[in-house]
């Protein structure tokens, strides 16, 4: 199985209401997105003039530059798939491939927040809320999950609830008979270049020719370099910054355990 | 300490002493227990309260809307799943409504200006003192100078109850409504003229073959439903038509584009009119049987060569013709849309009556994919305030113009008659939910107005510009914390099963703070001023209970239902009733002195060096009322002009420039903001959102962000028939800062 997204651009108005529901969803920060609408044009291209729109999110490609960057300490991680129950146990750091949907996740508590998946990925699907920096952490990656939680419950994914024109078509790639299946047969295809063919599961149709070409030219033209020093050095100095940490933060760091507990106590009355 | 350390023995050994122990060891011990901030959004589809009868209004389609509740706060809307209408969708607003709900800048209390109007001090007051003040300051002017010395500008469901209230029962026919002469009303009263029935947005999108649209921009303009039925029509197959001056997001869809010279649309429908009937390739049956003074339009339009509107239009003769053949070869299955904002040039009227006979000459009444009228449900008691003792003349009345006005007095005529004193001194100002600063033409009129009043009182949810000039400011409920609208309708596409709905709008969130809903602050100030036994309902509650009695409904009833009642529609949507008219001459217009056929009526070109200023809509945003909105703001924060590419090269300037925009009589924009170059608009006319720019410091988020179109339209034009505003008859250069 492998989950995928197309976005008819023939249908979609630009409305932007993807972009918002999934912040709700979410609880984005206002100033950070899921997945974005980027209005484009109107311009001349070499088959007519072009105003289009590139709704774009976590592309949850076949082979993520994202994951192997990731620093974090690998752990061994069970995997279960929902519909067999077949299980596969695989050693991965913060942020892996879902061996059974082939989507991209996050493991927000180990994430160290040191930027490196969001640099490595050249669509800028993913950013870093340093607002959520902890003793661990200089912050937390986020991006798309394809809504995984809503999928598991039997529900769209937040962008495609909201979408008015049904533009956003969710489902399984991997099912020929899937309406994202039939799409692909149409022609849909992935914001690739040459240099950046990395397997993208959001795949774009349009039967306009001028459209296309206009989106086309959002296509990232190269791979980011992202130098794996910078997770190390994330490592180390958050080691560090702990290690002075010790010294004395008690009263503070007490004082937030303390709040925990009576939240904790709220709850269970 | 204990491997195994639970949070609560960890409190207790914290809070006895342990003052030495490093925290990061202890919190790595205790590791199982430590509760850390939630680093993940849980989603709100599981463990949230779903609250039904949320009804939308970041705009005025009123989507249909169900809130997801957690710990008491409202933390998404989303679609109503029982809705045939928008269905599980909203738009990008109506999903950002959570933020419109807990804005920090929202009114909250009521409060006294203890500065002056434009540059208020806000003392904080009670309600108490609040309505005495209202009710005392309206009493003294009605009493010195009766009661055509109020005037009234109300918008959006909250207004509804008040404005009756005031034009009814205290009797000032003063009032005047942005949506009617700023916008759509222009359109209502050309069609009720040509063909006696409102046109709304009526048209069969979904199952037309061919849609036309002149100035109509759908994706920037969300309407939720009209625009399902536009995708839909697309999708089956339709041709588009799409007249603009720029290259707009329904252009980008549609088959032909006509980039007509702005303010001469008149021309090119009389065009295409003649062209029809020279050729006979019209509906002659249609014309015979619903048709009335036919044969006199169709002489009065015979000088409209296609040659002669290309000449006017700037636009090829063969496309006028293809645009014609196309709609003969498929009509009457052809839906022309009657347009929404509709105030453009002054000759709006006759563009509206233009587009109405256009509609009849192809048969496009009534015949599926054509212009449908809506077969609501029926049955809602009109609660009303009952009419008062003493009825005052109208302006229009007492001055003979504008004989064909929307509902409520012109605009222009109540600032004249405030600022002159004559034909009667207005010297009290109610305003409610209208920002008068952004939807009226010439702000500096509109601040004179206000400036000579003895009371201005605004009720708003917003610190929006205009709450600046008020002397009284009072916090309203917004659409999600009360009950003031109730909406009917069918399902949205025409070829499904036919259904009705009727649906009320329920609170999903209390009123914060000492906000306060429109049937109370109404009655209050009622009672004051003497009108308490005048008061059709004494809760919104209750007078949403009554109109719904006459549905057999309740709220409780709708609530149980899931916040929308369905029921059967009409067994067929379509046909005409036998004594449908198209009065492609009118008797009416004729006696009054106006043109009785659609005539078209040139307005004034561009002055060498300036182009016309064009304003539309952001599809994140309802013009300024959701510009302080912090995810609108953070998608959608200015408004960049657009600059025809070969214009932009004379002059010099590149994307991204930063400038300033200053209009015909020498006035500047107070902001700047950046040019985008593009090929998709003409030369002669530059385009930007309208509805930024804020002036009121109070909005944090959307104080002086982009251009205030409205701020550079100060010449005035205002449609004869109509005297509905002209908002497009302004000219700008643009002065480059960096």
């Amino acid at each position: 199985m492998q989950f995928g997204m197309i976005i008819d651009i023939n249908r979609c108005v630009g409305c932007h209401a993807c972009v918002i529901a999934c912040k709700a969803e979410w609880e984005v920060p206002a100033q950070f997105n899921r997945n974005w609408v980027h209005r484009l044009g109107p311009s001349m291209t070499s088959a007519g003039m072009a105003y289009t729109y590139y709704p774009g999110l976590c592309n949850h490609c076949a082979d993520p530059p994202c994951v192997p960057v990731c620093p974090a300490d690998p752990v061994r991680m069970t995997m279960r798939d929902a519909r067999s129950g077949k299980t596969v146990t695989m050693e991965v750091s913060a942020t892996w491939r879902d061996p059974f949907n082939g989507t991209v996740q996050i493991d927000t508590a180990r994430c160290i927040g040191c930027g490196a998946c969001r640099d490595a990925c050249p669509y800028d699907a993913r950013y870093i809320n340093e607002a959520l920096a902890d003793e661990t952490s200089l912050g937390k990656a986020d991006k798309c999950t394809y809504c995984m939680p809503r999928v598991a419950e039997g529900l769209e994914p937040s962008c495609v609830q909201t979408c008015l024109a049904r533009a956003r078509i969710f489902g399984d790639l991997d099912d020929p008979d899937s309406e994202p299946s039939q799409y692909v047969k149409k022609g849909a295809v992935g914001l690739t270049s040459d240099a950046v063919q990395i397997g993208p599961h959001g795949l774009y149709f349009g039967s306009k020719k001028a459209d296309m070409e206009l989106l086309m030219q959002s296509a990232p033209q190269e791979m980011p370099v992202v130098s794996l020093r910078r997770g190390l050095m994330t490592k180390m100095s958050l080691t560090a910054k702990n290690q002075v940490k010790e010294l004395g933060l008690l009263g503070l760091a007490g004082g937030l355990l303390i709040k925990s507990l009576q939240d904790d106590k709220k709850d269970k009355e | 300490m204990a491997r195994h350390l639970t949070r609560r023995s960890f409190l207790k050994a914290a809070s006895i002493a342990a003052a030495s122990v490093p925290l990061s060891k202890i919190a790595a011990q205790a590791q199982p227990g430590v509760v850390r901030a939630p680093l993940a959004a849980p989603g709100t589809f599981k463990n949230t309260q779903t609250v039904v009868g949320g009804l939308c209004e970041m705009c005025f389609w009123r989507c249909q809307m169900v809130g997801k509740i957690r710990d008491g706060r409202l933390i998404k809307l989303e679609g109503n799943p029982k809705s045939i209408d928008n269905e599980s969708a909203l738009c990008a607003r109506g999903n950002a409504g959570v933020k419109m709900l807990y804005d920090p800048d929202r009114l909250k209390y009521p409060m006294r200006n203890v500065g002056s109007r434009g540059a208020p001090k806000w003392q904080r007051i009670s309600w108490e003192e609040a309505l005495d003040t209202c009710a005392e300051k309206l009493k003294a002017v009605i009493d010195r100078d009766g009661v055509q010395s109020v005037c009234m500008f109300p918008h959006g469901s909250s207004s509804r109850y008040p404005n009756q209230f005031f034009q009814r029962t205290v009797g000032t026919p003063n009032i005047s409504e942005s949506s009617f002469y700023q916008c759509r009303g222009v359109r209502d009263l050309a069609y009720m003229v040509t063909t006696e029935i409102p046109p709304n947005e009526d048209v069969d999108m979904a199952n037309a073959k061919v849609i036309f649209l002149l100035g109509c921009h759908f994706g920037e303009n969300i309407h939720l439903s009209h625009v399902k039925q536009y995708v839909r029509g697309l999708e089956n197959g339709a041709k588009l038509v799409v007249v603009d001056p720029r290259y707009s997001a329904s252009a980008a869809k549609s088959h032909i584009w006509v980039p007509i010279r702005p303010g001469t649309d008149t021309a090119l429908l009389l065009a295409i009119m003649n062209y029809l009937i020279q050729n006979d390739k019209y509906d002659i049956d249609f014309v015979e049987r619903y048709g009335e003074g036919f044969e006199d339009m169709a002489e009065g339009i015979k000088e409209w060569t296609l040659e002669k509107a290309a000449e006017e239009c700037d636009i090829p003769a063969a496309q006028i013709k293809e645009v014609a053949d196309l709609l003969a070869a498929h009509m009457p299955h052809v839906a022309i849309h009657p347009g929404r904002f509709s105030t453009w040039y002054g000759n709006d009227f006759q563009r509206g009556r233009a587009l109405a006979c256009l509609t009849g000459i192809l048969g496009a009444f009534g015949a599926k994919g054509s212009f449908v009228s809506a077969q609501n449900p029926r049955g809602i008691t009109n609660i009303r305030w009952p009419m008062g003792d003493e009825q005052v003349d109208s302006l229009q009345r007492i001055l003979d113009v504008h004989h064909f006005t929307p509902p409520g007095t012109p605009t222009e005529l109540i600032r004249d008659a405030a600022l002159t004193g004559d034909p009667f001194p207005i010297k009290a100002c109610v305003i409610w939910g209208q920002n008068l600063i952004q939807t009226l033409p010439n702000q500096a009129r509109t601040i004179k107005m206000l400036e000579q009043m003895d009371f201005v009182m605004c009720v708003d949810i917003m610190p929006t510009d205009i709450t600046m000039f008020a002397d009284i400011l009072l916090p309203d409920c917004s659409y999600l914390e009360c009950y003031n609208q109730i909406k009917t309708g069918t399902q949205w596409d025409l070829a499904e099963k036919h259904q009705q709905f009727i649906t009320a709008r329920m609170p999903v969130a209390p009123p914060g703070f000492e906000r306060r809903d429109n049937v109370w602050i109404t009655n209050e100030i009622a009672k004051r001023l003497g009108y308490g036994d005048k008061i059709p309902a004494q809760t919104q509650e209750e007078l949403n209970d009554k109109m719904l009695a006459g549905a057999g409904l309740s709220l409780a009833q709708l609530r149980a239902e899931g916040g929308i009642h369905i029921q059967p529609g009409v067994d067929d949507p379509y046909g005409l009733d036998d004594d449908f008219i198209v009065h492609f001459f009118s008797d009416d217009l004729d006696w009054d002195g106006y043109p009785p056929i659609p005539t078209y009526i040139p307005v004034p070109r561009a002055p060498e060096g300036y182009y016309r200023l064009l304003a539309g809509r952001s599809p994140l945003h309802t013009f300024n009322r959701t510009q302080n909105n912090s995810w609108l703001m953070a998608e959608n924060d200015t408004n960049p002009v657009w600059v025809n590419d070969k214009l932009a090269a004379r002059l010099g300037l590149k994307d991204g420039d930063e400038v300033s925009l200053v209009n015909q009589d020498g006035i500047e924009s107070r902001t700047t903001t950046t040019v985008k170059v593009t090929p998709g608009i003409r030369e002669d006319a530059v385009y930007m959102y309208h509805g930024f720019g804020s002036m009121s410091p109070d909005l944090s988020i959307g104080y002086n962000k982009g251009v205030d179109s409205q701020s550079l339209i100060t010449k005035l034009a205002v449609d004869p028939e109509t005297g509905t505003h002209a908002l497009r008859n302004n000219f700008v250069k643009l002065v480059k800062i960096s």
